[in-house]
This record gives C-alpha cells, structure tokens and sequence, in this order.
C-alpha cells in the first residue's frame, strides 16, 4: 500500500501535500467560503452543510485528482474518518434552535451526525463503496493503519482517511489522506509519517 | 402581493442558505423543486413549513397540500395571502 496524497485545511491554510496553496488567515470573511471561492467550486448545496461537510469537500477536492477513476466504478473506494467531538457543533446550535429560536430547525437537525460528511462526499461523487466513521480521542495514525489493512482485505483498492474536526470552541481543521492497494506512489509520500503530515511538519 | 414575494425570496435564500442566488434569479412562476428548479430538496421543505409557521402564523396540517403550495413563489405567496394569521 502507499500514501498517493495528503491535504489539510484549518483556519491558518489549505495544504496539498504539505505544501500551503491557499493563505486562509489572509481572509477577512469566512474562510470556508473563500476556500470554496479559490477551488471554483459549483455546488450550491455546500453552503447549506454544516461546517465538518464543508470542511470534508473542500479537502477532498484538493486531492480529488489524484483519486483512482477506475477504482470508483468498481465500489473499491473506502472512506475512513474520525474526529473527538462527534458532531457536538450543529448539536448545539440545532439544541439552541429549538430552546432559545422556538423552531427546531430541519436543516441543522440532518447534520447531527458526524458521519453525514461521508454521505456528503459519497452524494457529490456519486461513489457507493463502504464508509465508517469513528469518534477517537485523539488523531491515531496505527488505528487508521488498521482499519485501512482491514479494508485492502476486504479487496477495497482505495482509502480515503480523514481527520475532521469543528469543536464549540472554534478548534476546525480538516486532514485528508489517499492510500492505494496497487498503484505506485505518484508523489513521494510514504504511509509511515501520517502523524507528520497530520502536524505539518 | 408583490412585496410578499420579494420577502419570500429573500426569506428563501437566507433561511435556505441559497448563497449564490439573490432575489432576482428567482422567478415568480419557476418551480422551486426538482432539477427544473431551484434544485430544493425534502429538507428544504421541512424548512418552508418552519418558515410558515414561525414567520406567518400559518401550520400546514395536510402533508399532501405541499406540493402545490410549494410550487413556485407565485403559489406559495397566494397561499400565504389566504391563510396568514
């Protein structure tokens, strides 16, 4: 197996393999949106996700070409995320809609589970292949390296693993990575320094 | 009635999220659902009885009546002119 690709968003930069594409503490709005502005992305419905979808697009499509076409068709993709804090952001303010607002919002309501993203992904790019979603204490790259073994047993040809956060706090930073069970590595990446990557170092 | 319909439009984008529209991209007899549409979805539609009710005072009781209501603006706003509190 090898790492193909890797790409981070927080609220300092967008990274594609380490290296900083897009300057996000340069914007003055909302730096989501201006990412979504700099990718030239066309798909309205991004603006009515929550901020872990948001956050999942937008770091997929960084990498999005380095992703196996051939794999898709066949169903060998697997998505393989993870985050601390579940989905406690749109909790609150879904919780808040219905207490403070007097209407529990319908849209909020949809994205009160962190793995909605993966169903975010899988809509967009029309992919049917396996997906799971864990809530971890911390960013695990031996857990990751587990499961993404578990899966190339399974006959999956890809991973795409992905660290996702968006606390109460404001804490959000989205970390994406591409393994292939039969390529050969188009970028010199190895699966071995996840971790690395995960700190940008 | 016209008013009523620029404040729909902007209720729609605002409450829906619909960024890349504004109010003039939206035509009064264009459906909203469907591809043909604004592209709105079923939870769009949990969001237009929301709206209803928390802006007009209006409780939709029959599921069945939405589909017309929620056609197209020029629907949804002779509805609300009928049946506002």
């Amino acid at each position: 197996m090898k790492l193909i690709a890797s790409s981070y968003i927080n609220s300092r930069g967008a990274y594609l393999n380490g290296e900083k594409l897009f300057d996000t503490s340069a914007v003055q709005e909302d730096y989501l949106k201006a990412l979504y502005g700099y990718l030239e992305l066309d798909y309205p419905k991004f603006h009515k996700m929550d901020h872990l979808s948001k956050l999942s697009i937008l770091a997929e499509q960084l990498l999005h070409h380095y992703i196996d076409k051939d794999a898709e068709p066949e169903n060998k993709l697997q998505l393989i995320f993870a985050n601390s804090s579940s989905s406690q952001l749109t909790d609150l303010k879904f919780q808040d809609s219905y207490t403070n607002l007097g209407n529990p919002s319908p849209s909020l309501f949809v994205y009160t589970l962190p793995n909605i993203l993966t169903g975010e992904l899988c809509i967009r790019h029309k992919w049917y292949g396996e997906n799971i979603f864990f809530i971890l204490e911390k960013f695990d790259e031996d857990f990751f390296l587990n499961q993404i073994k578990f899966s190339f047993a399974r006959e999956n040809r890809l991973c795409l693993c992905g660290w996702v956060e968006s606390d109460k706090n404001g804490n959000e930073e989205c970390f994406l990575y591409l393994v292939d069970n039969t390529n050969e590595a188009t970028t010199q990446l190895s699966l071995n320094n996840t971790l690395r990557l995960y700190r940008n170092e | 009635m016209s008013d009523l319909k620029e404040e729909l439009k902007a209720q729609i984008i605002s409450q829906l999220n619909l960024e890349d529209l504004t109010p003039a991209d939206i035509q009064n007899d264009a459906p909203l659902f469907g591809d043909e549409g604004l592209g709105l979805d079923s939870i769009d539609a949990l969001e237009f009885i929301v709206l209803l009710d928390s802006n007009y005072g209006i409780k939709i009781t029959d599921a069945a009546e939405t589909k017309m209501i929620f056609y197209s603006i020029d629907t949804l706003s002779e509805f609300i002119a009928k049946n506002r509190a």
